[in-house]
């Protein structure tokens, strides 16, 4: 009997408690259009939305990072409203470039290949919004893939390797052999053949990104077959490159290493000779300077390299002294090369125009 | 013994909520971002509009309230099912390399041939761990999550290999047709008849265990194993394999909606954890389906206010992961606490037994 009476009551209180949190929440939704201008600065009015996808986080110091960091100098530069979101499954991905679209963001910017379906799909729902998919395969209208020509950084790290290998053989090793980075590896092989057509360059695959050991274990092959100079590109295995090259060393045997993507050269700062690396920020900017301006070809992917600065050699400043000012030179002449369109570096193209339903 | 009604999880979700909108004020007032713009893209970005209520929450709540059911079917009949995750890729490997293969023909044909080739993939993922509990003696909560990770890196391989885009450029398959997508329930949002499914496999569930001898069968497994054993009634074997195929067909039936439904090809990392976080999905419900169902819708509105909350307050993901798991966390905490308030029937009987003390 008792425990009966105590429940009703009890239960009495826990319906009073729904009503006031059932106000509350009510409460708290007709106050958004409030609060939302609250937030948000009047005083000056943003020239356009520039909104950012990443499936990673943006603390990473490298591919995402340099994303956000992108955005921000867009804000900058152009005033412009900036978002970011991290997605975490592909399911999301329509979600998210539909919210942005719909909320006023009219450049977004999805920041991996992963994006480019979902991109073409809300492209075709939103004709007025232009999205730029990093490393993009598939074209529309208002669907740019924006290509980073890291093979033209490559291919002046292969004249570097070129000029530097005493044995006259020089390796790589690679990731997940996709065109993006086999096309590295071309220039990189195509810029050492025009310093010694005779140069022999060796290739291993290890099918990871992020396996060290086997990049160490790639590595330390290449180096028994008399590689001197190894360059890479395998993001996190890369690691496993430098440890071998590092350790060969210290057993007497003269090889060095070079970075790749991003400037790697305080990672192992006594083996590194430079690093092939792309300027993402850089290339945000660009892309958004033409947008703005309204010469951003539509239906055409957009080139990201050696012409605007985005894609470049760095040497390393503590190895600086093992290059020879002529060669060094050498590199200047061939970036302006590059610049000008004088030196063609040889690509793989792999785009496809986006037709029938996606 | 009569389950919780699926009304007092909606209440002590409410409830939930607006315990932790104090708890998360506070943490993000020490973070320096404004509760108000933050709070209010979440509840926006789930239910502000109906377009974000039917198009971010229930779609969203779809594959939780799938493999939600998936974990409640289990964990009800005594099988500790922790690998709804692999169930559901292996679903959803099967619905792409079918949905892929069958080329166009009608939807009222090749929509239901997916979604059985999804069902029994992971009903063939589960029946795996059953056949080594039954006949190995081993504890499918090992098994099932080491299948996990067996079918996480088959989608890796296949994606690579055999199931690649046919031009071989990126590690995903080719997009499936469009007979073999599923229509949109209301046409101009991402509602998707995957939703219904959902509804009705849930309503089929509750009335099969309630109303049906093997239900009830199932209920007496997971209810005690021995005493089920030395009732001398039933063969325990097949009742187990029984849970883990309809467990592992659920979650499977997961995977292939998603594909059908939302993506139309096979991506690494398609699930970011679903299977597990339908382990919280059915825990908070009870382990009652029709509650599921809200528990599912909850977790749904909150994945897809959180977004919100990084795009509209700019709030960084890894403080709005923290919040989502502030969230669930107080609404865990709440669960208990309310229902203790309220007074179920579980806690009276409890109390009755003397087991609480």
């Amino acid at each position: 009997m008792e425990s009966t009476r105590e429940r009703t009551v009890l239960l009495k209180i826990a319906k009073k408690k729904t009503m006031i949190s059932l106000t509350l929440i009510l409460a708290m939704m007709s106050c958004r259009d409030i609060g939302v201008e609250g937030g948000r600065n009047d005083n000056e009015v943003p020239s356009f939305g520039v909104a950012l996808l990443t499936s990673g986080p943006v603390s990473d110091a490298g591919w995402y990072g340099s994303a956000y960091e992108g955005i921000q100098l867009i804000e900058e530069r152009f005033g412009a409203r900036i978002s970011h979101q991290q997605t975490n499954t592909p399911a999301e991905f329509d979600e998210v470039l539909r919210a942005y679209a719909t909320s006023g963001y009219s450049l977004i910017f999805a920041h991996g290949f992963e994006y480019q379906d979902a991109a073409v799909r809300v492209g075709q729902e939103f004709p007025e919004v232009t999205i730029v998919v990093s490393s993009g395969g598939r074209v529309a209208d208002n669907v740019i893939p924006l290509i980073f020509e890291l093979e033209e950084g490559s291919y002046m790290a292969g004249v570097v390797a070129a000029k530097m290998t005493k044995s006259g053989t020089i390796g790589m090793v690679g990731g997940v052999a996709i065109p993006p980075a086999e096309a590295t590896f071309v220039g990189f092989e195509a810029g050492a053949m025009s310093v010694d057509p005779e140069v022999q360059v060796l290739v291993n695959w290890i099918g990871s990104w992020d396996d060290v050991a086997m990049a160490k274990e790639a590595a330390v092959t290449l180096i028994r077959r008399g590689v001197d100079v190894l360059i890479h590109n395998t993001d996190a295995a890369s690691f496993g490159v430098f440890q071998a090259v590092r350790e060969a060393r210290e057993s007497g045997v003269e090889v060095w290493a070079m970075g790749m993507n991003r400037d790697q050269n305080d990672v192992a700062s006594e083996v590194i000779l430079g690093s092939a690396i792309i300027r993402i920020p850089e290339a945000f900017v660009q892309i958004a300077t033409l947008w703005s301006e309204g010469q951003l070809t539509p239906g055409e992917a957009h080139y990201a390299g050696g012409r605007s600065g985005a894609a470049d050699y760095v040497v390393n400043p503590n190895l600086s002294d093992k290059y020879d000012p002529e060669l060094i030179a050498e590199i200047d002449s061939i970036r302006l090369g590059i610049a000008d369109g004088l030196i063609a570096v040889p690509r793989i193209e792999f785009l496809e125009r986006a037709g029938g339903s996606f | 013994m009569k389950d919780s009604s699926p009304w007092l999880a909606l209440l002590v979700s409410l409830m939930a909520v607006l315990l932790t909108a104090f708890l998360t004020a506070t943490a993000l007032m020490l973070g320096g971002f404004s509760p108000v713009v933050a709070l209010q893209a979440l509840i926006e970005g789930s239910m502000g509009s109906i377009d974000n209520f039917l198009g971010v929450t229930l779609v969203r709540a779809v594959p939780l309230i799938l493999t939600g059911l998936a974990v409640a079917v289990a964990f009800k009949s005594g099988v500790w099912n922790i690998g709804a995750e692999g169930q559901f890729y292996a679903g959803a490997i099967a619905a792409v390399w079918v949905g892929l293969s069958l080329g166009d023909y009608p939807s009222f044909f090749s929509i239901p041939a997916v979604f059985l080739a999804a069902a029994l993939a992971g009903s063939f993922w589960a029946f795996i761990p059953a056949l080594m509990r039954i006949r190995l003696g081993v504890g499918e909560v090992v098994t099932t999550i080491l299948m996990n990770f067996v079918a996480i890196h088959l989608v890796s391989y296949l994606v690579r290999w055999p199931l690649q885009e046919e031009r071989g450029v990126f590690p995903n398959t080719d997009l499936i047709v469009e007979s073999v997508r599923l229509p949109k329930i209301i046409v101009g949002t991402g509602l998707h008849l995957g939703f219904l499914v959902a509804v009705m496999l849930t309503l089929g569930l509750a009335g099969f265990f309630n109303h049906t001898v093997l239900g009830f069968n199932l209920r007496s497994l997971g209810g005690s194993q021995e005493a089920t054993r030395v009732s001398g009634r039933l063969n325990i074997s097949s009742l187990l394999v029984v849970t883990f195929l309809l467990s592992g067909c659920l979650a499977g039936l997961a995977g292939g909606i998603e594909i059908t439904g939302r993506t139309f090809a096979l991506y690494e990392g398609l699930s970011p954890g679903w299977g597990y976080t339908a382990i919280a999905v059915a825990l908070l419900a009870n382990l009652n389906f029709k509650a599921v169902l809200l528990t599912g819708i909850f977790f749904g509105a909150l994945e897809g206010g959180s977004g919100a909350m990084q795009r509209e307050a700019g709030i960084p993901a890894a403080w709005v992961s923290g919040i989502e798991a502030l969230v669930l966390l107080s609404v865990l905490a709440s669960d208990r606490l309310f229902r203790r308030l309220l007074g179920s029937k579980w806690q009276l009987k409890l109390r009755e037994s003397g087991s609480d003390g």
